[in-house]
């Protein structure tokens, strides 16, 4: 039986967790064993420990909380981790309500542009299309105004007759 | 011409390429030497070599190890220190 056997308390002299006492909670190999106590809960190798006269009552595979009361009736302080927080994953509406109006006013602003562009298209044929109209109606006038005029003589010289 | 501080061999100098093409001298202060071991006085590991004032704008856990004597000691004269510490205590 080597030293390490389940329930002898230990120092860990390697690593961060050095100079804190543990127990042996399972032997694995002939050089590794599983440890808990005042550091975190880990398979190590013996190399690393340092093994105390003092013993514990344990069963093999012990969790972490029977090491835990066996450590506090003995006084040892007890390696507590801190409980990880899921990160609150970025909400995917957000990023849809970042990127919708910009989308939107950018599609607006296409439309936009082709309308414009159909607009001004469409405009020169119509404006081209009313000028000769115009120009038409123009001649029209004129030639309407002409026979005004030479009616309105008329009409002038017979009312002072 | 060089001023006096910089002939004495207090800085180090570093060549520097200028936007112009030229190569001019820079003078820049000489970084610490190695840290030791307190005991057996070989180089440590984990711990960089930068001047004080770059090292305070790392954070602590990356100036030296996290172990009790890091920086200080080596582990295999850590290990030998705790031991003696435990043995010492339980008899």
């Amino acid at each position: 039986m080597s030293v390490f056997s389940v329930g002898r308390l230990c120092v860990k002299i390697a690593g961060r967790d050095a100079g804190r006492k543990c127990v042996v909670v399972k032997s694995l190999d002939n050089n590794f064993v599983l440890i808990d106590g005042n550091v975190r809960r880990k398979k190590v190798n013996i190399k690393h420990l340092e093994a105390i006269s003092q013993t514990i009552e344990l069963s093999e595979g012990a969790s972490h909380d029977d090491v835990a009361k066996s450590f506090e009736k003995l006084g040892l302080s007890v390696w507590k981790t801190k409980p990880k927080q899921a990160k609150a994953k970025p909400k995917k509406q957000k990023k849809v309500k970042d990127k919708s109006p910009k989308g939107k006013k950018s599609v607006d602003k296409k439309e936009d542009k082709k309308e414009d562009k159909k607009s001004k298209v469409a405009e020169p044929e119509s404006e081209s299309k009313e000028v000769k109209e115009e120009s038409s109606e123009v001649a029209k006038e004129s030639t309407e105004a002409k026979d005004g005029e030479t009616e309105k003589p008329a009409l002038e010289e017979a009312v002072s007759n | 011409m060089p001023a006096g501080k910089h002939k004495s061999g207090r800085y180090r100098k570093v060549f520097v390429k200028t936007p112009g093409g030229k190569t001019t001298v820079h003078f820049r202060e000489r970084k610490p030497s190695k840290t030791i071991c307190g005991s057996c006085k070989k180089p440590l590991l984990g711990t960089p070599r930068e001047r004080p004032a770059k090292l305070s704008r790392k954070p602590k856990s990356s100036r030296r190890p996290e172990r009790p004597y890091g920086g200080n000691l080596c582990s295999n004269c850590t290990r030998s220190v705790l031991k003696q510490k435990i043995r010492g205590e339980s008899q």
